[in-house]
């Protein structure tokens, strides 16, 4: 939601600039498209909002005490059971494998964050 | 089998934690509400077994690893839906002839 109205809000700029100046429609085209080709991956500001949205919605969490700086076992009071709980979680809502080895290292809001921001089939 | 506060897990626990994500790897692949029930089953007994079993009692952990073991593969068939196979005691079930 946010990265749409973001997008649009872009794309509307360019445009209206189009249309008063007139002339030289190319160069503002083939930025557009640059730009478009861009746009399916992840803003930083989506996936944090995601990721504590997803660890907000876990059922022993407090959604109030959830930041992205939290450790999930050391300030939420979860153990690693609820660990693998959440990271299985946040692979359905950004439809990623993540296997167990990286998996085992995401212990924190931050780490997740991370992860899921540099995996280039997150979406 | 001790639930960690955050040090580093042993080989034993990433074994645990490994079957217990192809628990829920395996749910997803049910039917919704029967999805909901093995999740709920399978969480129910390693939280369980977290805290009841002696952390250091290798053999009965192995033990539990290898009944683990057998019932996620039970589990991951395609014919078997429902909880009997996933259940506590015993490890026979089910769908031991398909």
């Amino acid at each position: 939601m946010a990265l749409r109205a973001a997008v649009l809000r872009h794309i509307r700029l360019p445009v209206q600039t189009l249309a008063a100046t007139g002339s030289r429609p190319q160069p503002q085209l083939s930025f557009l498209r640059l730009f478009s080709s861009h746009d399916d991956h992840l803003t930083k500001e989506e996936v944090i909002d995601r990721v504590l949205d997803v660890v907000k919605s876990f059922p022993k969490v407090e959604p109030s005490q959830v930041t992205p700086d939290v450790h999930f076992q050391k300030d939420l009071g979860l153990d690693s059971l609820d660990n693998v709980e959440i990271v299985m979680a946040l692979e359905e809502e950004f439809k990623l494998e993540i296997p167990d080895k990286e998996a085992d290292k995401i212990d924190s809001c931050n780490l997740a964050i991370e992860y899921i921001y540099n995996h280039p089939m997150a979406g | 089998m001790g639930a960690s506060k955050g040090q580093k897990l042993s080989g034993m626990q990433k074994q645990v934690l490994s079957l217990y994500r192809g628990f829920l790897r395996a749910a997803r692949s049910k039917p919704a509400e029967e999805r909901r029930q093995i999740e709920s089953v399978v969480s129910a007994e390693f939280h369980r077994n977290s805290k009841q079993v002696d952390r250091k009692n290798f053999l009965y952990i192995e033990y539990l690893l290898r009944r683990g073991k057998k019932q996620l593969d039970q589990l991951k068939s395609p014919d078997t839906i429902g909880l009997s196979s996933v259940n506590v005691g015993s490890s026979k079930k089910q769908n031991a002839d398909t």
